[in-house]
């Protein structure tokens, strides 16, 4: 652990996920207390908080959970909200390519939207791949570390911050973040679109299932919109 | 299902499946060629996925009073500008925070 702590890279990962921390607090409150009011033990709210370890999947585990949603369509619904974490995989690949398979366990186990954003950044800059990945290391014990924290915080005094506050919109708002970067082009700004259309359109299947279809049917729209762009293209 | 039992099943199960999603290229087919129209299907999941996740926690929020959705949407809209032009997390959450704020004070 020493030898981590005193490794520049390290640092420089720990260190740049502090702002990122600091706009994560509310989103890890709002999960502590909605993992509270849906009757979780507070082992169990540290158990989805370490294990799972991604606020979207979190907090849809929870409205379903509190809904009394079977087990079948809590999992189907987490699994598909965290595919882009295959994306995220697929990108990072590349560069974990020479590690080791212990190095590829762990900062596999790591990998966020806000780590992988910024280490990304960090791996197309340097070419060592050790360095990069103590990059990427520092940066996911400091988002997971935090992530426990918050999440304990929100579960115990989650109760005590007024609701008149609106925490729970510091939730899509942090989402917010993380799409409109990635909208950069017109199949997925169709992607988006199909999506949430859909979303709101589709409002009356039961438990949230219209999550998973508004999400398949936006990533099709946006294969199809790649698709016709590249036959346009070479016309 | 017992509920501690149901939320332990839904930790271990989800948080492998997370697991395996994140390691998937990582460890599994990094020495193997991606399909194309996986590749492309990939680049989309983001964009879709967020946007599946977003809107409906805007428009028809479970945990608030279910009477404040337009000043959600407009904050939601501020946000989103910031985020655009700014390229920052924390501005973006400060100041579609702020938004609403000033928005359900106005309204």
């Amino acid at each position: 652990m020493r030898n981590f702590i005193r490794d520049p890279d390290f640092r420089a990962g720990f260190a740049e996920m502090l702002p990122i921390n600091v706009g994560l607090t509310p989103f890890g409150l709002v999960c502590g207390l909605g993992a509270a009011a849906a009757g979780a033990s507070f082992l169990g709210a540290l158990g989805m908080s370490g294990i799972i370890f991604s606020g979207a999947a979190q907090v849809l585990a929870i409205e379903l959970l509190a809904a009394h949603a079977p087990l079948a369509v809590i999992v189907l619904t987490c699994f598909v909200a965290g595919l882009r974490f295959l994306m995220y995989s697929a990108a990072m690949a590349p560069y974990l390519r020479t590690l080791s398979p212990r190095w590829q366990h762990a900062l596999a186990f790591l990998l966020t939207d806000q780590a992988f954003a910024s280490s990304v950044r960090r791996f197309d800059a340097g070419a060592d791949p050790r360095a990069g990945a103590m990059h990427f290391l520092g940066a996911g014990f400091a988002l997971w570390a935090w992530w426990q924290v918050t999440n304990a915080v929100g579960y115990f005094t989650g109760n005590l911050i007024p609701a008149s506050w609106s925490l729970d919109f510091a939730v899509p708002l942090c989402f917010i973040g993380l799409l409109v970067p990635a909208l950069r082009s017109s199949p997925a700004l169709a992607a988006s679109l199909t999506a949430g259309v859909a979303v709101m359109a589709l409002a009356w299947l039961p438990m949230r299932l219209n999550l998973i279809v508004a999400a398949l049917l936006g990533i099709a729209a946006g294969t199809a919109a790649d698709f016709a762009r590249g036959a346009w293209n070479r016309r | 299902m017992e509920p501690t039992l149901k939320l332990w099943t839904m930790v271990v199960v989800v948080g492998a499946l997370n697991y395996l999603s994140r390691l998937s290229f990582i460890a599994f087919f990094a020495r193997r060629e991606m399909p194309p129209l996986l590749e492309r299907a990939l680049k989309f999941v983001p964009a879709a996925m967020l946007t599946a996740v977003i809107v409906p926690m805007i428009a028809t929020p479970s945990l608030a009073p279910s009477g404040d959705a337009m000043p959600r949407i407009a904050a939601a809209v501020v946000a989103g500008a910031i985020a655009w032009r700014l390229r920052s997390d924390v501005a973006t959450i400060a100041g579609g925070m702020l938004a609403l704020w000033a928005l359900k004070a106005l309204l």
